[in-house]
């Protein structure tokens, strides 16, 4: 390692490839569309990101133990409805009503949690099962009819400044400070990447594999849950239907940003490029106006593109580094 | 994916035990008392069941489940997913439209062109997942989005509509009182049952399924296996593509956006293991008989068509968690043949 060329000592912070496709991203985008850097345009795409971002953390921990939440759409809608229930027909005051939601958002993934440990099935069979769970608690309780009547307050409280910074900002930011910390400076972190490294040797080491799963599930849903109440105040209405398109998202973001399927190895960091690189995408295609469903098509091949390259460079690294990382901060 | 459980590690690939089959068979009798049952009760309470409208429809929605599951199926045999099944059937969905209105070719070369666009699609999954070496989930996720993409910037989202009417006869067949979708759901399932039992594919498949390491080292062409497994399961997606634009006399572009749960419900139900090595045909049809029942049941109660889904997450659950059970018990037993 004493003497290897910078091509390498680049390659081995996963992230750096990511961040140098967003930069060329932006400058391309500034070069072809005078209305990118507007005001407005920016923040639109401040607004996807602070509920994507969320969506994609949320993914990134069960990702993290190797296995996977196909529920965080299902939870994150319903957690909206509620939301929005709470604030609409029985006037819960917004602080309550935040912290209610993204309590029943933790509620379903102790659910999630406690039903993987206790029965041992595949957590993807357990979650395919609550997306359809909760999904149908979703419409069976709204009939599919949104709330409409959300309180001016939550909306401005969303569209806010503090200083010359929009408060919409802190959400991602935060939320990416505070699953950072929690994988790599709380125990609890180090045995969640333990666990997606080894299961068996995790458990012979002593770390019980059954807390270790319920407390990643309850972090997902939460994250989920917080995510439904964002794009609540996002949109200005408690749709049913928040959530249904989540699933590719929340996969695309950390696994372009090199977290390994496998479990034991996410990037909290590379996650948030990630999630910005996706945004600038569906961002270049809309300002291009270009017909929609290209941003499906682009988005299944960046995914495609991205892993391969992950992959690659990962064999590179592999061939030169003997000591590795476990998580990058 | 690491905490896949193995309850049977005997029943994979290579000769299963007595005691294996006998669980085997004790599955699949016990799904078949519970399809019994709800059956039995709903034609005695739930008035209109056994009407022959209901029965119609009720088969012929099954024959497009029972297809669905199968086209999972396939690839759960090798421990691998394809979440791209609905965009494939998608497109040979479309692939059928075109082929019929604009192209106006005979009905046969039309499904057999679908078909094969199903086939190849299926089989491009396959080289990525060789060729890249990652998880099918996360590589079929993404073609999935790519597919439908492509699909709907070709199409510009717009349905054929104008259909033969000899194409859309096809929907409407019957067998008795039943709808002929059930006749290609049972061909396709004698043509899987002779693979997978019979056929020198089906073990290689089972084998890569339960070992790859092992099944590359004894001389099995795993790569071509993967390739050709997942063609399979394109080639069988895109039958019941083009069984349900028969059945509602139109290519849509939103055909197969639905198909996610029940493709996994009905195999899992049958009892095929998410971790490969082992398959069900007849499982695998009985648990799409299971979800059919169910749901054309709880419609019947006028259960709101919002609840069914929540019904149908339950029906999983409860499932996979006595299947687990019975496991656990018989582990306690200790299993013969392990």
């Amino acid at each position: 390692m004493t003497s290897s060329p910078l091509l390498a000592r680049l390659l081995r912070i996963e992230w750096l490839p990511l961040l140098a496709m967003a930069v060329a991203a932006i400058i391309v985008l500034a070069l072809i569309s005078s209305s990118f850097f507007s005001t407005y345009n920016l923040f639109v795409m401040l607004r996807i990101l602070s509920v994507t971002s969320l969506v994609a953390l949320s993914q990134m921990v069960t990702i993290a133990i190797g296995q996977m939440n196909l529920a965080v759409g299902a939870i994150g809608g319903l957690v909206a409805i509620l939301f929005g229930a709470m604030l609409e027909l029985y006037g819960v005051p917004i602080p309550l009503a935040v912290l209610a939601a993204v309590g029943v958002g933790l509620a379903c993934g102790a659910i999630n949690g406690w039903l993987i440990a206790w029965t041992r099935i595949n957590g993807f069979i357990i979650t395919l099962a609550m997306l359809s769970v909760f999904t149908g608690l979703n419409y069976g309780i709204t009939k599919s009819i949104p709330f409409y009547n959300m309180p001016q307050a939550l909306k401005s409280a969303y569209d806010s400044y503090l200083g010359p910074v929009p408060m919409i900002l802190f959400i991602p930011v935060l939320a990416a400070l505070g699953v950072g910390f929690i994988l790599n400076f709380t125990r609890a972190g180090r045995h969640m990447l333990a666990m997606g490294g080894n299961p068996a040797a995790a458990e012979l080491a002593g770390i019980s594999i059954s807390r270790t799963t319920i407390f990643t599930h309850v972090l997902s849903g939460g994250l989920a849950g917080l995510a439904g109440v964002v794009a609540v105040a996002r949109l200005g209405t408690a749709e049913p239907t928040i959530g249904a398109d989540w699933l590719l998202a929340s996969f695309a973001a950390p696994v372009i940003g090199g977290a390994a399927l496998a479990g034991g190895y996410v990037s909290v960091i590379g996650t948030m490029i990630a999630v910005v690189l996706v945004i600038l995408l569906e961002n270049g295609l809309l300002l291009a106006r270009t017909n929609p469903f290209y941003v499906q098509f682009f988005l299944g091949a960046l995914i495609l593109l991205a892993v391969m390259f992950n992959q690659w460079r990962a064999r590179r690294v592999a061939m030169r580094v003997t000591t590795r990382r476990v998580v990058s901060p | 994916m690491s905490d896949v459980i193995e309850p049977r590690a005997g029943a994979r690939a290579g000769a299963a035990s007595w005691g294996d089959r006998l669980l085997r068979v004790a599955h699949a009798g016990g799904l078949l008392l519970v399809i019994v049952l709800i059956t039995g009760g709903a034609s005695l309470f739930v008035p209109n069941f056994l009407s022959p409208f209901n029965q119609f429809t009720l088969t012929r929605n099954l024959g497009v489940d029972i297809i669905i599951g199968f086209g999972m199926m396939v690839v759960l045999g090798l421990g691998h997913m394809n979440l791209a099944l609905g965009a494939i059937g998608a497109c040979a969905a479309m692939v059928v439209g075109f082929c019929l209105q604009t192209l106006g070719l005979p009905i046969p070369l039309a499904i057999a062109g679908a078909i094969l666009a199903g086939a190849l699609l299926g089989a491009l999954n396959g080289v990525l997942v060789v060729r890249t070496g990652l998880d099918s989930f996360i590589i079929t996720l993404a073609t999935a989005s790519l597919y439908f993409g492509l699909m709907f910037i070709l199409t510009r989202a717009e349905a054929f509509r104008d259909l033969p009417a000899d194409f859309s006869a096809l929907g409407k067949g019957r067998v008795g009182p039943y709808s002929s979708f059930l006749v290609i759901a049972g061909v396709v399932a004698a043509g899987l049952v002779v693979i997978f039992n019979f056929s020198e594919l089906g073990r290689q498949i089972l084998a890569t399924g339960a070992n790859r390491t092992a099944a590359s080292l004894s001389g099995i062409p795993v790569n071509r296996v993967i390739i050709v497994t997942h063609a399979l399961s394109g080639a069988i997606a895109a039958i019941a593509g083009v069984m349900v634009t028969a059945r509602l006399a139109s290519a849509l572009p939103s055909i197969g956006e639905e198909w996610l749960l029940p493709s996994f419900l009905a195999p899992l139900l049958g009892g095929t293991l998410l971790a490969g090595g082992f398959v069900s045909v007849i499982g695998a049809a009985l648990g799409a008989i299971l979800l059919s029942v169910l749901q054309n049941t709880l419609v019947l109660l006028n259960v709101s068509g919002f609840w069914i889904q929540f019904f149908l997450g339950l029906a999983l659950l409860a499932a996979v968690g006595i299947d687990r059970w019975r496991v656990v018990q018989t582990q306690k037993r200790g299993t013969p043949g392990r």
